[in-house]
């Protein structure tokens, strides 16, 4: 390219291990904070390739920030069960879940995957540090708690051709590797450890290693990567792609029940439409009393996915001469909802969806509105103008492939 | 002697409480006369060009308590009040720190880097004091009622605070509870683990305190220095452009500007009390000024005891006042420099220069100077808040040079064998060898200096023993029972004659909230 | 196996308290004791061949009038006794001031030091007397849950309006004032002879981990004093030791057909989902009840003996928050004969004693527990049981026991050793030289119990005597926390009735008496 500016800068921000790579790959120069790293939102100029590479081809995200805590010893499987909602007792070796975990009041502090390491091995996942809350309720169990956060980097593989691509390196063969299970593998002799698991609900893999062989693992897979169309992708498409997957976001979708500094901010895993992770027949775990009450009387809300009616919307805009206004990012700004003038709900975010050509977004509503096909109104500014606009609760996730999960036989 | 004038309200002293309510009752097309005895305005809130070139916040140095209501409902802001935010907090340690910013990410690294858990814990523990901030402000902004014999507006406000207690949350109820009751080190002990970090937190709870951070009652203290609020961001210290003088100036802009007279160099020698109500106030001097109301912006000591004859006084309420406990403890040294201290953990200029400094590596070195302080010494190794404020403001001293203000704790009042010259120097070089071990140039680039100890705030300020607050903020010496109970709502036992000064409810530090409440309470009277 | 209604765990004075009472309503009680007897820290044992002494406690403060009329102790062979000399503060050169229990007698001890203090004297005990008041309705009292207090909680408080309509508000606003003080803030108002401030500062500091100088000392003071009817420092011996209060209770409990089981440890108290189902014990036998209620101290329920896994996190930060920090240790001396004290009469050696010749001597004390350090010159309170019962030694020989603070749990660069106990016995001795000059050669034996030694004897955690600390924020309804401050802990059934509750540690029995009755009002409602 003929402008081929080239600066230094210096930061007070965390780096990533990977940052040698993705400083200069990055061309916008457009970076967010995530966990205190300095992170690409995207590295073209616009972020429509990498939206697309994770939806036809493969993308590549430097996903170091992640908070990471290992649990080891004879108590960790218990301490587990008792931290998160869902039954760590039935997880197998290799194996991963996705749980929410709650406070005393069942209300969600964060969410993420366990992993489990070994028998009395595990890695736990999160958004925000929850180092304390794990230590402080590990207290009195035989469980050694490491904060593994800066000892493990990761990268998510993502989009259809990730699995190609790691066969291609892989001394063994990633075809029957399940959903939400993992393995450990040699990439050019590099140990990691490949999780089949991503937050782009698409067919994916996140590579766990050590922070001192990311640079070869980044350079191996884009070089393997490239026939096969891979790109580096930053949070911007990944906003996208995680709401048409239906997943939530802390401090964006929810906040954590240990920051809200007041009730009303709380939400449960009923109320975030985690209710499938909440396992009551689990012998106990936090949280556990408040929900089953919650679950007897039903959740106050639930968190649903919305679809803004097309020809309404297009009917707004014409109205005042201009074609439809969509959005070209994922927004975060909370969006009142209304059912007949009243106010019933809020979205959290949302975005237009390019592959499903659908104007959607994720939301909060009262319970008695979350009824799939519930038509409701949506709060959207025309030209400076408050409007309200017919929406309707559909199913989530709106994007669903089949090769999320299936395995090649 | 000249024709006797006469006004709706006389001031005494022109400290900023004093001039807030000038400033409210002029602003309520009162005639209002304020009497100060120096020749500058602002009393502890002072900036004096002490060496030529070096201008100080000879007393208090930094803002952050003063009440947005006063801020607009005076205008302040039209009249010259500019408060530029204090980037950081900087503990300097023998062979680290701790560098606290305003930005979430920076300072939760460099906490991690000390306690990961504390790292986690400092995120909540700042939203959490912000919620105990807002509950007990309700109680800040009552006029203390009459538990003795209360009136009616003293019962709804009483079940108004009743019910603003009832609503809080358990969690809210007990942080406020344990606040109110514990130990600063002990409240701390429960959130964090690394040293410096607590140590450094703790201090606001021993600041013009006679206490040290393990002594019950420091945790209320902190709180109370929590409560500030600069553009609704907590715990957000300010520092004032042309130093805290400037606070004074501007509210006293303002008390002119709604009519207010303000007469310097004009020291009150009596409040005149004819059976039993102030009519008047005579000065040293000899000169007689009437008034309808006079209002003392003085402390306690000076209101009840020289002010006014005992004898006009009933005698449990000049028991109480005699009980009320005033010890200073704290003393100020201000520098000027030649140039920038330098620290051997963080050498060289930067943000850690633009907040504050503070001495106070672990909570021994606190407790260690508290104690050489309640045996009647002053810290041979004191706890030390440091500013500079020529790095925020150049317009402080010479082009080049620099100022630091240093406040210091602990000097007790009852200084064995008391205060001489000597002993302050030795006090200052104290203070000067504390810094140098942190930042050994310290005494290289010292181009003049000045010691305050509580003796000389006492002489020169009107402070009496050298309270900075007018009064200590224990337990029993707050709200209902600030300075005594029956007389915590700015009236006193003599008809006509009130107080606004730090001595009432809420307390100390520039915060003018004595003072807009005295005058409210005055205008709802009159 | 036999089937209780509740079993009561721990046989100290409280836990003895609430099996007699419930015993009395008709429930089949069963009180298991670690130790081979009954009564805590109020028992009374042999430390040296032929030598007997009370464990902890010489001296009874005060007992709750209520538990000494429906326990009837009297007929159970309880004897107090009220000394007409309640307290001696020694003075360096022989002028002790005597505390009478006559407070005209006092003054004019005082007046050797001060005139003025002397004629300031009844003043300030009526003053303090008034004050108690309060405290003795507000100890009367199950604390309200707060903040969200209904109706009914605030009618339940409303016997403390009869000190109120007493006093005025004024007496509460001086009790609200007082309270939360210092003693050298209340000393100043009072008086201005350093040994008078300093043996009157011992009641703010007795058995607590704070000093002189600390905060709300002045409710210590105050919790020392209660029904003592304005005699400063009073005390009440128990004929035949302390342990025979203790003695007395558990004769009462049994007749009201409480079964009582020494030697009978506690493992585990049995917790599933948040309820209560009954206790085990070390030897492996597991008995089911319907209600538990722990006599023991709230960290060695909830953390030892349930478990924190078994606790919401929050009540369990709350716990893990509670400050015990013991700071008294007790050494008992075995003497060959009676010592002579420098200025005092044989016939006055029946009360206590106390070396606090000021304030600053007693802060200073505390200063080096600041640190992890044993006192230097520690503050030493010291009786001679021996003299008050004769049975505590071999005749002609004699028997001292002395408290003394401070004595830290949490040392640092150190341990509690042996080597440690030797140098704060040696320092005791040294401090009590000044006033009985051949003391050291009396010494036949002596043992010093640190406050590791009381956590492992008595099963005190971290040796502190009121299982708690007695200050502001575990007061009333913050004891031992804001969620369990009703006797009745967050898990279903079970119940508390030790010191660690309102109104916190003595031997006066008000915590199990209260306890017991909020159980039986649980139960009728
Ligand atoms: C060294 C020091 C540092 C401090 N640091 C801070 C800080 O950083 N931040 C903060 O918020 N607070 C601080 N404070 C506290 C704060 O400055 C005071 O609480 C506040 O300024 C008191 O204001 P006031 O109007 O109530 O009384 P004062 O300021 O004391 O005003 C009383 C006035 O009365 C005048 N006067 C006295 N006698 C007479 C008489 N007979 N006739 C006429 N006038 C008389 C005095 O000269 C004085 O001007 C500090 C105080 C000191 C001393």
């Amino acid at each position: 390219m003929s402008y081929g500016n080239q600066f230094t800068a210096h930061t007070q921000l965390r780096l990533s291990p990977f940052f040698e790579r993705t400083s200069k790959l990055n061309e916008s120069q457009e970076w967010r904070r995530w966990g205190g790293y300095l992170s690409a939102t995207k590295y073209d100029l616009v972020h429509d390739n990498e939206y697309f590479a994770i939806r036809t081809k493969a993308a590549l995200l430097d996903i170091t920030p992640l908070q990471k805590y290992i649990l080891e010893g004879p108590e960790a499987q218990h301490c587990l069960d008792r931290l998160v909602t869902r039954n760590i007792g039935i997880c197998k070796v290799g194996q991963v879940m996705y749980t929410p975990w709650c406070d005393e009041a069942g209300k969600q502090i964060d969410d993420g995957t366990v992993q489990r390491l070994g028998d009395q091995k595990f890695r736990i996942t999160s958004a925000e540090p929850n180092l304390e809350w794990i230590l402080q309720n590990a207290s009195g169990m035989d469980v050694n708690v490491v904060d593994d956060s800066e000892t493990t980097a990761a990268l998510a593989l993502q989009g259809p051709n990730s699995r190609a691509i790691l066969n291609t390196i892989d001394s063994d063969s990633l075809d029957s590797l399940k959903f939400f299970w993992m393995m450990e593998a040699r990439l050019n002799d590099i140990p990691v450890a490949i999780s089949r698991t991503g937050y782009t609900g698409d067919l994916g893999y996140e590579i766990w290693m050590d922070p001192k062989d990311a640079l070869a693992v980044w350079d191996l897979l884009m070089e393997k990567g490239k026939p096969y169309g891979i790109t580096p992708t930053g949070l911007h498409a990944l906003d996208m792609v995680r709401i048409e997957a239906g997943l939530i976001l802390l401090d964006v979708d929810y906040v954590s029940a240990r920051h809200a500094i007041i009730e009303s901010r709380k939400s449960s895993p009923y109320e975030l439409g985690l209710g499938w992770t909440v396992k009551m027949k689990k012998k106990d775990f936090i949280g556990k009393k408040a929900l089953e009450l919650e679950q007897a009387r039903g959740p106050e809300w639930e968190f649903v996915g919305i679809e803004i009616e097309w020809n309404e919307l297009e009917d707004h805009f014409r109205k005042v001469g201009l074609p439809p206004g969509l959005p070209s990012l994922a927004w975060r700004i909370s969006t009142p909802i209304y059912k007949n003038n009243e106010q019933v709900g809020y979205a959290t975010s949302g975005t237009w969806s390019p592959i499903l050509k659908r104007y959607i977004a994720l939301a909060h509503v009262k319970s008695e509105y979350a009824g799939l096909g519930t038509q409701l109104d949506f709060e959207l500014k025309v030209e400076h103008f408050r409007k309200l606009t017919p929406i309707k609760v559909v199913e989530s996730p709106f994007f669903n492939p089949e090769r999320k999960r299936s395995c090649p036989l | 002697m000249s024709a006797i004038k006469s006004y709706d309200a006389i001031v005494i002293g022109g400290g900023h409480n004093g001039l807030t309510t000038a400033a409210y009752l002029a602003r309520a097309g009162k005639k209002v006369l304020v009497l100060e005895r120096r020749y500058v305005l602002g009393g502890a809130a002072v900036t004096e060009e002490v060496f030529p070139g070096f201008k100080f916040s000879v007393c208090s140095y930094v803002v952050s308590l003063l009440k947005p209501t006063i801020i607009r409902e005076l205008m302040l802001p039209k009249f010259g009040l500019e408060l530029l935010p204090l980037e950081s907090t900087f503990t300097p340690l023998d062979h680290d720190y701790l560098l606290r910013t305003s930005d979430h990410d920076q300072t939760r690294r460099e906490i991690y880097r000390h306690s990961p858990k504390d790292a986690e814990a400092y995120d909540r523990f700042g939203p959490l004091m912000g919620q105990i901030g807002m509950a007990v402000r309700p109680i800040l902004e009552t006029i203390a009622p009459n538990v003795i014999r209360p009136s009616l507006s003293d019962l709804s406000a009483t079940k108004r605070l009743f019910d603003h207690f009832k609503a809080l949350n358990d969690e809210q109820f007990e942080y406020l509870t344990k606040l109110m009751t514990m130990s600063s080190a002990d409240f701390l002990d429960e959130w964090f683990e690394f040293e410096p970090l607590k140590a450094t937190m703790s201090a606001s709870g021993i600041i013009g305190t006679f206490m040290g951070p393990r002594s019950p009652g420091s945790a209320y203290i902190m709180l109370h220095h929590y409560v500030g609020d600069i553009d609704g961001a907590f715990r957000a210290w300010g520092f004032q452009r042309g130093g805290t003088g400037a606070v004074s100036m501007a509210i006293a802009r303002s008390a002119k500007h709604f009519g207010a007279e303000i007469i310097t160099e004009a020291p009150v020698e009596k409040v005149i009390v004819e059976n039993g109500r102030a009519v008047g106030v005579a000065l040293v001097n000899g000169d007689e000024y009437k008034a309808e109301k006079v209002i003392s912006g003085l402390d306690p000591k000076l209101s009840f005891l020289k002010m006014v004859d005992e004898s006009d006084l009933p005698s449990d309420f000049v028991t109480d006042i005699k009980n009320f406990r005033i010890r200073g403890s704290s003393g100020k040294v201000n520098l000027a420099l030649d140039r920038l201290p330098n620290f051997t953990s963080l050498p060289g200029d930067g943000p850690h220069l633009r907040g504050a400094i503070s001495i106070s590596p672990s909570y021994d070195h606190l407790e260690k100077a508290y104690d050489d302080a309640k045996y009647g010494n002053f810290s041979q190794e004191p706890y030390i808040d440091i500013i500079l404020p020529s790095v925020l403001d150049p317009e402080m001293a010479p082009p080049g040079k620099h100022i630091m203000s240093c406040f210091v704790q602990y000097a007790p009042y009852d200084i064995k064998g008391g205060w001489d010259d000597q002993k302050r120097e030795a006090f200052g070089d104290a203070v000067v060898n504390t810094i140098a071990r942190f930042a050994p140039n310290i005494k290289d680039i010292i181009l003049h200096r000045q010691v305050l100890t509580p003796a000389d705030l006492e002489s020169t300020f009107g402070l009496t023993e050298g309270n900075i607050f007018h009064g200590e903020l224990t337990l029993q010496q707050l709200f209902v029972m600030r300075p005594a109970v029956k007389w915590a709502n700015y009236k006193t036992p003599i008809t006509n004659y009130y107080q606004c000064g730090s001595g009432t409810h809420p307390g100390g530090g520039i915060t003018g909230s004595p003072g807009e409440m005295a005058a409210k309470k005055i205008l709802r009277d009159w | 196996m036999e089937h209780y209604d509740i079993i009561v765990v721990g046989g100290g004075v409280n836990s003895l308290i609430t099996a007699a009472v419930l015993g009395q309503s008709g429930k089949k009680v069963l009180l298991v004791e670690a130790q081979e007897q009954v009564g805590g820290l109020a028992s009374t044992t042999e430390f040296a061949a032929g030598y007997k002494c009370n464990l902890v406690n010489d001296v009874v403060k005060w007992v709750d009038p209520r538990v000494m009329k429906i326990l009837d102790l009297g007929s159970y062979g309880l004897e107090l006794t009220s000394p007409d000399i309640v307290r001696i503060a020694l003075d360096i050169n022989g002028q002790h001031i005597l505390f009478h229990r006559n407070a005209d007698q006092t003054a004019t001890s005082i007046s050797t030091h001060s005139k003025q203090d002397a004629k300031a004297w009844k003043g300030f005990t009526e003053y303090i007397n008034n004050l108690t008041k309060f405290l003795e309705k507000l100890y009367e009292l199950t604390p309200p849950k707060l903040p969200d207090i209904g109706l009914k909680e605030a009618l339940s408080l409303r016997s403390m309006l009869s000190p109120v309509i007493k006093q005025g508000t004024r007496g509460l606003v001086n009790f609200m004032r007082v309270a939360p003080m210092m003693m050298p803030e209340l000393m100043d108002e009072w008086f201005e002879s350093e040994l008078l401030r300093g043996a009157l500062s011992t009641a703010g500091i007795h058995h607590i981990t704070q000093g002189p100088f600390s905060a709300a000392t002045g409710l210590n003071l105050l919790h020392q004093h209660v029904y003592a009817k304005g005699v400063f420092h009073n005390v009440h011996l128990v004929k035949g030791g302390t342990g025979n209060l203790a003695g007395a209770l558990r004769k009462s409990a049994q007749s009201s057909g409480v079964k009582i089981r020494t030697n009978a440890k506690v493992k585990s108290i049995d917790v599933a989902n948040y309820i209560c189902s009954g206790v085990t014990l070390t030897k492996g036998e597991s008995l089911a009840t319907e209600k538990v209620v722990s006599g023991l101290d709230p960290r060695n329920t909830f953390i030892n003996l349930i478990g924190a896994v078994k606790l919401n996190p929050r009540f369990h930060t709350q716990i893990r928050n509670l400050k015990f920090r013991g700071s008294a240790a007790r050494v008992h001396f075995a003497l060959n004969s009676l010592p002579e004290i420098n200025g005092v009469a044989k016939h006055n050696m029946g009360t206590v004693f106390s070396v606090a010749p000021s304030i600053s001597y007693l802060e200073k004390a505390y200063d080096a527990s600041k640190y992890g350090q044993i006192s230097e010159n520690p503050y030493v309170e010291f009786t001679l049981p021996s003299v008050i019962n004769p049975g505590f030694a071999p005749y002609g020989k004699h028997v001292l026991s002395a408290t003394v603070q401070y004595a830290p749990y949490h040392l640092r660069g150190q341990s509690w050793t042996k080597g440690l106990k030797d140098q704060l016995k040696n320092n005791v001795v040294r401090v009590l030289e000044n006033y009985i000059p051949n003391f050291s050669t009396l010494i036949e034996a002596a043992v010093v119990l640190s406050p590791v030694d009381l956590e492992e004897k008595l099963g005190l955690t971290e040796g502190n005597l009121n299982h708690g600390e007695m200050t502001l924020d575990q007061f009333f309804f913050m004891r031992p926390t804001m969620s369990s401050a009703q006797y009745k802990s967050p898990i279903e059934n079970l119940y508390l009735c030790g010191p660690g509750t309102h109104p916190g540690g003595g031997l006066h029995g008000t915590n199990g008496f209260n306890a017991a009755h909020e159980i039986l009002k649980r139960q009728r409602r």
